[in-house]
């Protein structure tokens, strides 16, 4: 599943209680090839390609989050998308209101459209500053709270980074079932509605923990740098650990494995340490 | 791990014993999941057309005899000396695959009921005589230190190899496999049998270096114990909640075709990795970690599996199920059969090996097993919906996740209230 459908979810969830629809009755499509000539409830299009044919007549609300919806036949509610290709062929109709939020919209002359709505969100043109800003200011953030734990409370970042560098493999094994198991059940929080503010607040904690662990990652490289400050050096370690994985991301699969890896083994170490109040000691084994 | 510094030295005697540990437990595992978990109900069901309720019986009687054939074969080893004599082991190894190979070849020529127990008595024989010799394998071949991570390639080797092929889970195809790959294991066994090299006595003394297991010092554990029959019950929960669940889904196109017998290559590999990753996961645990966390990490894992099939079938019975459903179910078969391979073995020492794998593996795996087998065909025979059926597993799953801790609690508490903190 693509992780950056996952805020999309929570929001057309959201969008969908707020609407009074039964949640119960939704349907996520995450991937494949679909052709819908029969559906009751919500639809969400995942990371899917979703056709409503011809002569096909499905009810709303629908919600493109991902993927692609193509629309032939009708759709006789409303129509939200959020990202992904929707497309309205030539006499192809949504009975409903649909509302443009972003994503890459193919509307036919054809198409018959009953009120469309659009929600300016982000400007369209390109703009390096603006693509690069909350990077750096990630970056910025990140080596401050580093700077400032290397000062006021040392040991905790030693125990986080002394965990990186000395039990990686474990570190790593357990950041990975963590975040596997735990977004799993975040996202499927999410689907009971009720209980969407946990999930939005474990998805939080998560992302702060991953954060955690990128300092402490700063921390170890920072060590390297051999500076009298230590403050000093954990902030530029820090900003030169996201720099790399900024790098080292553009790769295609190795880079991408590497970030996930980095990123892994610093959440698996921040629990392993708990958040670094402690040191991991694994058990004792005989020869 | 303690293999890489063998290697270093070059000290190929304890390799030559990894690789033949490895070899021996991940074919004798492959052929019990394939061969006689799944290829045991199509030869009853299809080949001799008995009903599902039949089979399930018959099941259940192999599983008991297997059982008690297993605690006695572990009984006499260790009372004979024979869980220390490799020799003896390796002899007894081949008399059991030699019988299996029979067994396997003649299985698709089985036709009737009368047959057909007659093949599950001789196969609980071997089954049950083969549990207490492969298992005890671990004091002879594998250091403590890397019991964990070699438990994890057995498990994720046997799974990935059984997730690939065969394909179809008929018994012709299953029997065609096992058959051409025991033949060599025969032949190799036979001559380890009868004749005498300095490898193997090497081997065979490798056990008192190696022979006492993780959870046995300082203190050895005793079979009467309350850790050793705790363990039991908990790993019986666990091969009973994964069998009880699993048999109902592969009887479910919906399930079974998008995931384990998909048409696609990319499905079946993404399966097959998957075991392997949980295995090396729960290698890694079970070497860094206390055993509870393990057994919390499957419970969990099997609860929210359970909990997202009941899901689906609720609310998306007819849509594409996502791959998340059955990676979940894979990442806590594998983690707890890498605990299987390594937890007895690690509960014992050379001089009760033999009793705590037969009573280890015997119940926790064979019995529950087979018995949630059984009720699984009951359940299908009298009409159990799959979503009232994957609900009970659900609720079973629950209450070991949940019951766990509290148990743990309360052994906690009753230990401090004892008046010994420090324990």
């Amino acid at each position: 599943m693509n992780l950056e459908l996952i805020p999309l979810l929570i929001i057309a969830l959201l969008m969908l209680s707020v609407g009074g629809a039964e949640v119960e009755t939704a349907e996520f499509i995450m991937e494949g090839d679909h052709e819908m000539t029969d559906h009751r409830g919500a639809l969400i299009v995942g990371d899917a390609t979703v056709t409503v044919p011809v002569d096909a007549d499905i009810p709303g609300p629908v919600f493109v989050i991902g993927g692609e919806l193509t629309v032939e036949g009708s759709v006789t509610g409303d129509v939200t998308q959020l990202s992904g290709v929707l497309v309205v062929e030539d006499d192809a109709a949504i009975d409903g209101e649909l509302l443009y939020v972003a994503g890459t919209e193919r509307l036919a002359e054809g198409a018959l459209i009953a009120d469309r709505t659009t929600v300016d969100v982000t400007p369209a043109e390109p703009d390096p500053v603006a693509a690069y800003a909350p990077i750096v200011l990630t970056a910025l953030l990140l080596a401050l709270v580093g700077a400032v734990l290397t000062r006021r409370r040392p040991t905790l970042l030693e125990n986080v980074a002394t965990a990186t560098r000395e039990h990686a493999v474990v570190s790593l094994t357990v950041g990975g079932l963590l975040f596997v198991t735990f977004l799993s059940v975040f996202v499927f929080m999410a689907f009971t509605l009720v209980l969407i503010p946990v999930s939005i607040l474990g998805l939080l904690v998560g992302l702060l923990t991953i954060a955690y662990g990128v300092i402490a990652w700063g921390y170890l490289v920072g060590q390297r740098l051999n500076l009298s400050e230590g403050g000093v050096a954990t902030a530029i370690g820090v900003v030169l650990v996201v720099v790399l994985l900024q790098v080292v991301g553009r790769i295609p699969i190795v880079g991408d494995l590497l970030v996930v890896g980095v990123l892994l083994s610093g959440l698996g170490a921040v629990v392993l340490t708990f958040y670094g109040l402690r040191q991991f000691e694994p058990v004792r084994l005989p020869e | 791990m303690k293999l890489f510094e063998l290697v270093r030295e070059r000290q190929w005697t304890p390799v030559t014993g990894y690789l033949i540990y490895i070899a021996a437990l991940t074919a004798g595992y492959y052929y019990n999941l394939t061969f006689v978990q799944l290829g045991l109900i199509d030869l009853g069901t299809r080949n001799v057309g008995m009903a599902p309720g039949d089979v399930s019986v018959v099941m259940g009687a192999l599983a008991l005899f297997t059982l008690v054939v297993a605690v006695v074969s572990g009984i006499v080893m260790d009372r004979r000396g024979w869980s220390t004599d490799l020799i003896v082991k390796f002899r007894l190894l081949f008399v059991v695959i030699a019988v299996q190979l029979a067994l396997t070849i003649v299985a698709p020529s089985v036709s009737t009921s009368e047959q057909f127990v007659g093949w599950v008595v001789v196969t609980s024989l071997t089954l049950g005589l083969g549990i207490p010799v492969t298992f005890s394998f671990m004091i002879d071949f594998i250091p403590v230190r890397d019991r964990g991570y070699v438990a994890a390639i057995v498990a994720g080797l046997s799974f990935f190899v059984a997730a690939l092929y065969p394909v179809e889970w008929r018994i012709e195809e299953f029997s065609a496999v096992m058959a051409i790959a025991m033949v060599p294991a025969v032949l190799v066994l036979g001559v380890l049998s009868v004749k005498r090299f300095a490898i193997v006595d090497a081997l065979a003394r490798q056990h008192e270096q190696f022979g006492v297991g993780r959870f046995c010092r300082p203190e050895a554990v005793r079979t009467t114990s309350v850790t050793f029959w705790g363990l039991v019950v908990l790993m019986f929960g666990v091969f009973f909640i994964d069998s009880l669940g699993f048999l109902r889904i592969i009887e479910t196109p919906i399930y079974i075709y998008t995931s384990w017998q998909s048409p696609e290559l990319d499905t079946r590999l993404f399966i097959a990795v998957m075991h392997v990753v949980g295995a090396l996961a729960a290698g890694v645990l079970y070497t860094n970690f206390d055993r509870k966390w393990l057994f919390l990490w499957v419970f969990g894992l099997f609860a929210f599996t359970h909990l997202q099939y009941v899901f689906h079938l609720r609310f998306g019975p007819d849509s594409t199920p996502p791959l998340l459903l059955p990676m979940f179910y894979v990442l806590a078969v594998s983690f707890y059969t890498t605990l299987n391979f390594a937890l007895w073995p690690d509960l014992s020492t050379p001089e009760t090996v033999g009793t705590h794998t037969a009573l280890g593996v015997g119940i926790a795996g064979w019995l529950a097993t087979f018995a949630s087998t059984a009720l699984a065909l009951y359940s299908e025979g009298v009409g159990l919906s799959l979503l009232a059926h994957l609900r009970y597993v659900n609720a079973l799953a629950l209450l070991f996740a949940v019951s766990l801790p509290v148990l743990l609690y309360v052994h906690r508490a009753s230990v401090l209230a004892r008046g010994d903190p420090a324990s």
